[in-house]
């Protein structure tokens, strides 16, 4: 894909479709797409990753290896979602496993080039650092929901209405 | 009540021939309900005769505080209000609404319409025409009445009496509802010294005051009628400044002031016992050994009982916090919303009756943030 | 626009006695996922059979004499005349004797009560619905009523969220509302071996949701009400005002007419005021914690 075909890509990808246009001309040029079909891997957790990957299409799984329990599936991202977000913020290792569910499209964005783009241009790196705020606010207010377990079955010892609990 | 007419002459009946009026009243197939002596305080039960009456008694009340005191006459309603309100009689404190009867069939159902007495309350005060007032809207004003409510209001007979005093605790005269009674009684009265000045505002009231041999009222016994309720109006010392009330504390949720009067009060559910409004309930399920016939039993309940407001495993309002706030902004505010007015008359009594004194028109001030 | 919708003027009989159950018979019990079943219910009395009608969004209160009652959504098409569905999570005494029971044995049933989801006001627009949990139930009466007439609507998707994947609701019937028209998006708190559908919170789902035109839509939303205020937020965030969201509320309801007192929620009495409000209209009360 080139150059420009990637520049739309990054415009419709609501991760990036705020960002100055300037900035995703940028992006364009050193981000890539690539296929990665069902089951395949695009990073195992704990090792070394630089890149950022954008959902273009398809399904991404998040898993975290437990003992016992083997690999737990504990978040999907379909298009538009990021990943890879501790190649930027970090030493690039990642905390979960990327697995993809069916058959995916990404737009990967090598992290020093971002970095490079961020130091050289401020303006830049607070556009990008802001965008990465607001997708990580809003995973970590998801995350928050699925420990909540709203769903779950209250207490059995409670009562559904409180004139019986008079005897 | 009967109809109510206009253009009424005030007559005057001296304090014997007053005593009539149980016997009239018991004639025409009422049961009396008025003021009595009963554990230290003045309460509304049944009374049979004028000997009945806390002749001679006045009450001391201020917040927390309520002490019977003998007079230096012999008036027969020279007090304000005591514990009780007539919504022990048009809302009764237990009621049976309903029935289920295990049959052949499977459980059939019914519901139970009580017989009550009809009553006539002699010694209705203005701020508790106003509280009638005010449970009628709740009672029978919306898509659902409460029909023994019904029952029981249309054929009750209201003895007003205007109160020729007030407590250090009444605060009508801000909520509109007092001293002086203008309207929903039969009849109305004012005790002077030597009798009463009395006033018929319906078609019944001038049969009762036909019977009771009156005279017309003269100038002097109606100005003598006029200071003795001014003074009533004279000794209210305390205020609650209604101004925008109802944005006021529905706009101040999280005041501090919350967290301080929750440090005081003990949720012991006195001032909604008392309150002459309060309509919570909650209802019961009463069932014989066989399990076969159950019946559904209504209770008063209070919004500051714990698990009032108990859904889905929890509490919605776990702390005093929240309890005492759902009734101040539910009696003052959103009643407004609810009910076009507001819930509270100035009676008082929840000032007098609460264990630890709380006033609340010094709260709404703190709200407000007045100096006291 | 206006505000919730009010309840359909109550039966004679129910104005006048609303402490008065009509008597029911159980005819089915289907049971749903763990701890949750659908009970069948008829109405012994032909001509109240007859006249009973209910809105989607509306509850009725069963009764258990000696247990108590409760406030269940009932959860069938509103068009099914034989039977009233009403599908129930044991979480209590009454619930848990409920469970005791067998189809035949009899119980009371008071309503239907409440205001109902706003479907008229949905005719031409898209609508989509975001549920959680045991929440898809009061929402099914409206989806059959949508599904009926078809054509009357734009996009209608349902979105929703339960805690594992045994544990979607009438997952049985999500093939035959994609084919009837309505796109089905499921996503769950946990995940399970050979779950290939979306793992995350119900909110995710909206936020992600393409085809969407906050212009032109109606969002109606049950569940917990944590997850209908995320819902709510997601949703003005992508564009819908107050006035184009609806939830639907639970307190302790008792009296189910408004006279009891429990379920206030500010000056809101849930059983007649709702329980199915517009956003806009408990904006003001729904963040207070412990109101």
């Amino acid at each position: 894909m080139d150059t420009n075909q990637l520049r739309f890509v990054l415009e419709e990808l609501s991760f990036s479709a705020d960002l100055p246009a300037a900035f995703l001309s940028q992006l364009a040029v050193d981000a890539t797409l690539e296929q990665a079909p069902a089951g395949g891997l695009l990073f195992r957790e704990g090792s070394q990753n630089d890149n950022l990957y954008l959902v273009r299409s398809g399904r991404l799984a998040l898993e975290m290896n437990v003992l016992g329990r083997g690999a737990v599936r504990i978040l999907t991202l379909g298009p538009g979602e990021m990943v890879g977000w501790s190649s930027l913020l970090n030493e690039g290792k990642m905390t979960a496993s990327a697995v993809a569910v069916e058959d995916t499209e990404v737009v990967v964005a090598p992290a020093d080039k971002l970095r490079a783009l961020s130091e050289a241009n401020h303006d830049f790196g607070f556009h990008l650092m802001r965008q990465m705020a607001a997708a990580l606010s809003m995973r970590l207010v998801a995350t928050r929901f699925q420990l909540l377990d709203l769903f779950a079955d209250s207490s059995p010892t409670t009562s559904d209405s409180p004139t019986e609990r008079d005897g | 009540m009967t109809a109510t007419i206009s253009n009424t002459q005030e007559r005057f009946l001296s304090k014997p021939t007053f005593a009539r009026i149980f016997e009239i009243l018991q004639r025409r197939g009422y049961q009396v309900i008025g003021p009595t002596l009963d554990q230290e305080a003045i309460v509304y039960d049944r009374i049979d005769s004028i000997e009945d009456l806390p002749r001679g008694w006045t009450d001391e009340q201020e917040p927390g505080r309520y002490r019977l005191e003998k007079r230096d006459d012999d008036s027969l309603f020279g007090y304000v209000v005591g514990p009780h309100s007539w919504k022990r009689f048009l809302f009764p404190p237990t009621a049976k609404l309903a029935e289920a009867n295990k049959t052949e069939a499977g459980w059939q159902f019914q519901t139970s319409d009580d017989d009550p007495p009809n009553y006539a309350f002699l010694g209705v005060r203005a701020c508790e025409l106003a509280a009638m007032r005010i449970q009628d809207r709740v009672f029978l004003a919306g898509p659902y009445v409460d029909a023994n409510y019904q029952r029981r209001r249309t054929s009750a007979l209201v003895i007003a009496v205007n109160c020729t005093q007030a407590a250090s605790t009444c605060f009508c005269t801000s909520m509109g509802s007092g001293p002086a009674c203008t309207s929903g009684f039969d009849l109305a009265l004012t005790e002077l010294p030597d009798g009463f000045v009395l006033e018929a505002a319906t078609s019944e009231g001038e049969e009762i005051l036909a019977e009771l041999e009156t005279a017309e009222a003269s100038i002097e016994q109606l100005q003598s009628a006029q200071v003795a309720r001014q003074r009533a109006v004279d000794q209210i010392e305390r205020h609650l400044d209604t101004t925008d009330i109802r944005d006021l504390l529905l706009s101040n949720l999280e005041h501090p002031r919350w967290d301080d009067v929750a440090e005081r009060c003990l949720s012991c559910t006195n001032c909604t016992m008392v309150c002459p409004t309060c309509f919570c309930s909650s209802v019961e399920e009463v069932s014989d050994l066989a399990h076969e016939r159950v019946e559904r039993v209504r209770h008063w309940d209070s919004c500051f009982n714990i698990d009032f407001s108990y859904v889905n495993g929890g509490n919605a309002r776990d702390d005093i916090r929240s309890r005492y706030r759902q009734w101040l902004t539910h009696k003052l505010s959103s009643w407004h919303d609810q009910f076009g007015t507001s819930g509270c008359v100035g009676c008082g009594r929840c000032l007098t009756w609460c264990p630890v004194g709380i006033d609340l028109t010094e709260e709404v001030a703190a709200i407000r943030g007045d100096t006291s | 626009m206006s505000t919730s919708p009010a309840a359909p003027t109550p039966p004679a009989h129910a104005a006048a006695h609303p402490w008065l159950a009509q008597t029911v018979t159980i005819r089915e019990i289907r049971p749903e996922v763990e701890g949750v079943a659908t009970y069948g219910l008829e109405f012994q009395d032909e001509a109240v059979r007859a006249a009973y009608r209910f809105a989607p969004g509306q509850f009725n209160m069963l009764y258990l004499p000696g247990a108590g009652e409760i406030a269940i959504s009932v959860s069938d098409d509103p068009e099914n005349r034989s039977s009233c569905a009403h599908t129930i999570r044991v979480v209590g005494n009454v619930t848990r004797t409920l469970a005791a029971m067998q189809v035949g044995e009899t119980l009371g049933l008071r309503g239907p009560f409440g205001t109902s989801w706003p479907l008229s006001e949905c005719i031409g627009r898209d609508v989509v619905l975001v549920a959680g949990g045991i929440g898809l139930a009061p929402l099914r009466p409206a989806i059959y009523t949508l599904l009926r007439d078809r054509r009357q609507f734009g996009r209608i998707n349902l979105l929703f969220g339960a805690r594992s994947p045994d544990t979607l609701l009438y997952a049985d019937q999500f093939d035959d509302w994609s084919q009837q028209g309505m796109i089905v998006h499921t996503t769950v708190d946990r995940s399970a071996p050979g779950w290939m559908g979306s793992v995350g919170a119900v909110t995710i789902l909206l936020e992600r949701l393409h085809s969407f035109d906050p212009r032109n839509t109606v969002l109606l939303c049950c569940g917990p009400e944590v997850m209908m205020k995320f819902t709510v937020m997601t949703a003005l965030h992508r564009g819908l005002s107050p006035e184009q969201i609806w939830v639907s509320m639970e307190r302790n309801m008792q009296c189910a007419v408004g006279l009891c007192g429990h379920c206030q929620l500010g000056p809101e009495f849930i059983c007649k005021d709702g329980p199915v409000f517009r956003y806009d209209r408990l904006a003001p009360i729904m963040d207070v914690e412990g109101l």
